[in-house]
């Protein structure tokens, strides 16, 4: 028998691709030896649908539990497997088919911009010197080429001229009566250009979230943005959330290299889509500030991320690392310095850094805080007196992730959730509901507690139904597995299925949001702010802005403020990157905050683990406590009735 | 699925004084009233009630109520901890005197969170359950080295090590845990159970885990299962 199999993947437009593997293999290595780009959200543990694929042709291992519990008996029947599942035991056809709700969400980018920040100061650290060189005339002079050139530039500018750029000085000295534009980055030389081209001079900021990649171009003279970029992050492809990425690459530096290479392959398209949209030349490129978490801010640069993802998860380096393009290498945009920001913890990565400048939290007065709601999200909170921070890791509940009908925040998502007699739910781009998203799912407890159909528990009411309206005693449903809540009639359903919310999906939004109530809490505590202290909590990253705070607040994922101390401040990480890119001030800055910034590790302190449990409660009343004040009232409705 | 309901034990009104009655402490454990719990159980050793029987007639009936609640997620973690937290406050008082009476325990369990990881209430919750099961458990804490689980389940000649994993970064230690028991020659001594968010029945085999369990109360049931089975002794 063969060692090999060959799997023939057919993609959407009917175009097949023989890829050859090893028999027992999985059909999503081989998918992924080949290159070809099926997504594993979960990191191949079958413990979601992103990697579903129809098997037209050919025999295969037969489907395991995961197969059936995430896929269903009926679409195995159909041939549909699990990728990550499938062993390869013989040649067989199969075509990639990620569910629908999976494809194409919302990417953040846009919002404010940092030069709407009045009180930036543009000094990017790179300036171009227009000079004209005289070549060595006098064979009596002892100079050369290069001190030629040094003589025309400042006092002070570094005499190290990097290798490429001597290279290029003897011929462009000599032409063009010897005009030349040497660029310098904090005092080095970075490139000489022939002419006149000072009016060039451009940078790039990246926030390389786990989730997404978004980047913009900046004249770094005006401040202005030219063009923006984004898309999905490509390594996602490896397992959506950043444990799972870290468990992908863990322990195997091939596979380290694979993510690497996804980040930057990702970056040398942006830079070059970015400078072909704006029309100018990637050359001109001479400074890109990259921020990220710990764990992005690794890869990218091919630090090993094994340890990172074990306690105590302390990061590789955290201080501020300037890089010539070459050297991480960047192809894209080779004059640019890459920068990028220091680090404060293995959690609290340097996108929360970007974070903190952006907002100027560090300058306040008074106590604020700062809360990315996301995956792994982070706190922080403080004043000009004192910085803390911690991370917040909600999972992956509020991407739709181990949610029954969840998915992320894409066409027909349920968005909102109003109640009105009955139930009533609005999608993203008004079309037919297919699943329910992070912002639908806590719009829809929100609206529920207010309803008493879930208690402060988070128990799904299973007693005195009766007390409700008939259109919402109808929605409930009673399997042997709990009970479950229709939020869409089958009728009205996008997918030919009615689509709900179960006792098992709101436990895993308690947890996701208790994550991130006691995060706050706790840094509450050790500041010794109470709530009335609190004068502003900033939501920033994707996420803030689609929920709805008044319901994040009801379902204590954020902590009892009146509303309108709670705002979104955008993608503060971009913002961030932006300034430190438009100002050394903000750069160099930036390391003076991350070493100010005390990290608190949540899971080791002594009253964590109360007041993540007590944040795992909705507010309101339980049903309990009402059936105990209904017996109470039933009692005196008596003793009234006696005494009359 | 119809909701659990109390399991009031059976005739114990011969196995009380006159005039006693349980309902309170049923309730208080429900509702994780440790305090009241405490003050009701004392009452009982002093009333001189057979420990046994203040276990079982007095402090199971509304823990097993909780727990099938629980298992069925009609509630959740919160509750299941005041609950757990009570009864363990009732157990703290009976358990010297079932000593005495040398009742052994059903077995003895090692349990801890893996190298690498810090998380601790699921197996705190699982260790309350399998003590009040009648194990003997010890519990090591989080981000425990594999050395640490050999040498004390050795030491005290374990019957079953459980250790769990949060995180999909530390799953990893699962089965590096288990590889060393095998190095260390001790593999055939315990039955090792494996549990955690992240982990699945698919792990547990791949792992080399004895069982796998998805919440507390079918990690006890596993367990009562295993502490059954034949294995090497231990020297």
């Amino acid at each position: 028998m063969s060692e090999k199999v060959t799997v023939t993947f057919i993609d959407e437009s009917g175009k097949t691709r023989p890829v050859e593997a090893a028999r027992g293999a999985t059909l999503l290595d081989a998918a992924h030896a080949a290159g070809i780009g099926i997504e594993a959200t979960c990191g191949a543990r079958g413990r979601c649908r992103t990697c579903r694929v129809k098997v037209l042709k050919g025999e295969l291992s037969p489907p395991t539990i995961q197969d059936l519990v995430q896929l269903g008996d009926e679409e195995v029947r159909e041939h549909f497997r699990l990728a990550c599942q499938v062993k390869l035991i013989a040649d067989c056809t199969a075509q990639p088919m990620p569910p629908r709700e999976e494809a194409g969400h919302k990417i953040l980018s846009g919002g404010k911009t940092v030069t709407e920040d009045s009180r930036l100061e543009i000094d990017s650290g790179v300036i171009k010197h227009v000079v004209r060189v005289n070549p060595p005339s006098d064979e009596n002079l002892q100079t050369s080429d290069v001190e030629e050139v040094l003589s025309t530039l400042p006092v002070g500018t570094d005499r190290r001229v990097p290798i490429e750029v001597t290279r290029k000085i003897p011929s462009l000295i000599r032409t063009n009566k010897g005009v030349v534009t040497v660029t310098t980055f904090a005092g080095g030389i970075i490139d000489v250009e022939p002419g006149d081209t000072s009016a060039h001079l451009y940078g790039m900021a990246f926030d390389i979230g786990t989730t997404s990649i978004v980047g913009t171009l900046m004249d770094l003279k005006t401040g202005e943005q030219l063009a923006e970029v984004g898309s999905v992050n490509p390594q996602s492809i490896y397992g959506g959330d950043l444990m799972s990425r870290i468990a992908f690459a863990q322990f195997d530096p091939k596979k380290l290299q694979t993510l690497r290479a996804k980040a930057l392959n990702a970056i040398n398209d942006f830079v070059e889509e970015a400078c072909t949209k704006a029309g100018v030349s990637a050359n001109h490129v001479y400074k890109i500030v990259v921020v990220g978490n710990t764990c992005m801010h690794h890869i990218f640069l091919g630090i090993d991320v094994t340890h990172v993802g074990l306690a105590p998860y302390a990061p590789v380096a955290r201080d501020l690392i300037v890089l010539p393009s070459k050297d991480v290498p960047l192809k894209g945009a080779p004059n640019a310095q890459v920068c990028l920001l220091p680090i404060v913890a293995g959690f609290v990565g340097a996108d929360t850094m970007a974070c903190v400048l952006a907002t100027r939290i560090y300058e306040s007065e008074q106590v604020r805080s700062l809360v990315d709601i996301g995956t792994n999200g982070e706190v922080v909170m403080g004043s000009k007196h004192r910085l803390v921070a911690c991370s917040a890791p909600a999972g992956p509940a509020f991407e739709g992730a181990q949610i029954r009908n969840g998915m992320r925040g894409a066409v027909g998502a349920i968005e909102r959730v109003h109640l009105n007699g009955d139930v009533e739910c609005e999608t993203i781009g008004d079309a037919p509901p297919i699943g329910i998203c992070g912002s639908g799912l806590i719009d829809s407890c929100a609206v529920f507690i207010d309803a008493r159909i879930i208690d402060a528990s988070g128990r799904l009411r299973r007693e005195r139904r009766e007390l409700l309206t008939k259109a919402l005693r109808d929605r409930f449903v009673d399997t042997p597995d709990g009970c479950e809540f229709i939020l869409v009639h089958k009728d009205r359903s996008g997918r030919n299925e009615p689509i709900v919310l179960t006792q098992a999906d709101i436990r895993q939004l308690q947890l996701a949001k208790s994550a991130i109530f006691s995060g706050v809490a706790m840094l509450q505590q050790v500041m010794n702010v109470p709530n009335a202290d609190l004068t502003e909590l900033m939501l920033c990253g994707g996420f803030g802005n689609y929920i709805s705070i008044e319901s994040a607040v009801k379902i204590r994922l954020l902590p009892e403020l009146p509303l309108e101390r709670i705002t979104y401040v955008g993608n503060a990480a971009l913002m961030g990157a932006q300034m430190a890119l438009l100002s050394e001030v903000e750069r160099r800055r930036s390391l003076d905050l991350a070493r100010q910034i005390e990290h608190v590790a949540l899971a080791t302190h002594p009253q964590f683990q109360e007041i993540f449990v007590d944040g795992m409660n909705f507010s309101g009343t339980t049903f309990d406590a009402e059936k105990k004040s209904l017996a109470k009232a039933a009692r005196e409705s008596k003793l009234t009735a006696t005494g009359s | 699925m119809s909701d659990p309901t109390l399991q009031i034990p059976q005739g114990w009104e011969s196995r009380a004084p006159q005039g006693w009655e349980w309902q309170t402490l049923w309730e208080a454990i429900e509702t994780g009233d440790h305090a009241y719990t405490g003050q009701k159980v004392q009452a009982a050793i002093d009333a001189k009630i057979d420990p046994r029987v203040i276990l079982d007639d007095g402090l199971f009936p509304g823990f097993n109520l909780q727990s099938d609640r629980f298992s069925a997620q009609i509630i959740f973690i919160p509750e299941m901890l005041i609950t757990a937290r009570a009864m363990k406050k009732g157990l703290s008082l009976i358990r010297p005197l079932l000593a005495a009476q040398a009742e052994k325990p059903v077995g003895t369990f090692v349990m801890g969170t893996v190298l690498g990881d810090m998380h601790d209430i699921g197996q705190s919750i699982v260790t309350i359950m399998l003590e009040n099961a009648g194990f003997n458990v010890i519990n090591l804490g989080t981000d425990v080295h594999p050395d640490k689980f050999i040498t004390t389940a050795r030491a005290n000649n374990a019957d079953l090590v459980g250790f769990s994993a949060l995180l999909s970064t530390t799953v990893y230690y699962q089965k590096v845990t288990i590889e060393e028991f095998a190095k260390a020659g001790d593999r055939k001594r315990v039955h090792i159970l494996i549990g955690g968010a992240p982990t699945s029945p698919e792990w547990a085999q791949e792992c080399g885990a004895d069982g796998w369990g998805k919440d507390a109360v079918e990690a006890v049931r596993l367990a009562l299962k295993l502490v059954k089975e034949q294995r090497q002794a231990w020297n």
